[in-house]
């Protein structure tokens, strides 16, 4: 009777583990690379004037998005943060958004 | 001598004539100065992204000049001092400008590089190829 209780107990931890590995893989497997956009575009001048382009990597409420979720590399979002904060200064991009 | 970009935020409700006048005055100010202006640009009335005195909107100017440090001092402390001016930026962009330059040049002279470079590799394996044939004739 231990034997065969312990059987389905353990056949049924068994599955549960397998799906969550299926899940995980197909996480990393739908993962696109991200890539700098500024390297891909040969975008050498990050000017605070440029509204537009700066507009693209403040999020709704005026934060500027980190780097983990835009891909752009370091020295790159380095100069946007400074082109940013600047075009900040002169009333050209929020420091808060009101929604 | 340095360059630099002012950019400045002039009240909405100047008049155009009191506008002009203004600039014409900072412009005389980096001349004396020994400067030289080389470009301004008014870009009109923007929105602001955030009240500034009260005023939800501004005309934009961007100076463009060539001066000594020392000018700066000046061109600001008129722009602080002025009634129209509700905000001011100034950027030294002349190492910026160097930097651009720099790296313009460099990006040529690589694709100029990688022109020539697939010029040269494809004329001689036409080359060789000529060779290889001749080889088994002999």
């Amino acid at each position: 009777m231990a034997e065969s209780k312990g059987r389905p107990g353990s056949a049924g931890q068994r599955p549960t583990g397998g799906d969550k590995a299926v899940a995980t893989q197909k996480k990393q497997y739908f993962r696109r690379k991200k890539v700098c956009r500024f390297c891909v575009e040969k975008i050498d001048d990050i000017n605070y004037k440029d509204v537009r382009l700066l507009s693209s990597f403040i999020a709704e409420r005026g934060k500027i998005v980190p780097r983990r979720i835009s891909g752009v590399c370091a020295p790159h979002q380095r100069r946007l943060n400074d082109a940013i904060k600047k075009a900040r200064n002169i009333a050209l991009l929020p420091f808060a958004a009101s929604i | 001598m340095r360059i630099y970009e002012e950019l400045f935020v002039v009240k909405p409700d100047a008049p155009e004539e009191e506008l002009d006048q203004f600039i014409e005055q900072m412009k005389s100010v980096v001349t004396t100065a020994g400067g030289s202006v080389d470009k301004v640009d008014k870009w009109g009335k923007r929105r602001l992204a955030y009240r500034v005195d009260k005023y939800r909107e501004g005309t934009y100017v961007l100076f463009q000049f060539s001066s000594a440090p020392e000018t700066v001092k000046e061109f600001e402390r008129r722009l602080r001092v002025s009634d129209l001016v509700i905000k001011f930026l100034t950027v030294r962009i002349d190492q910026t400008l160097k930097r651009l330059e720099k790296r313009k040049k460099d990006r040529d002279k690589r694709a100029h590089r990688k022109a020539t470079a697939a010029h040269a590799t494809a004329q001689p394996s036409v080359a060789q190829q000529m060779l290889g044939e001749a080889a088994p004739a002999e």
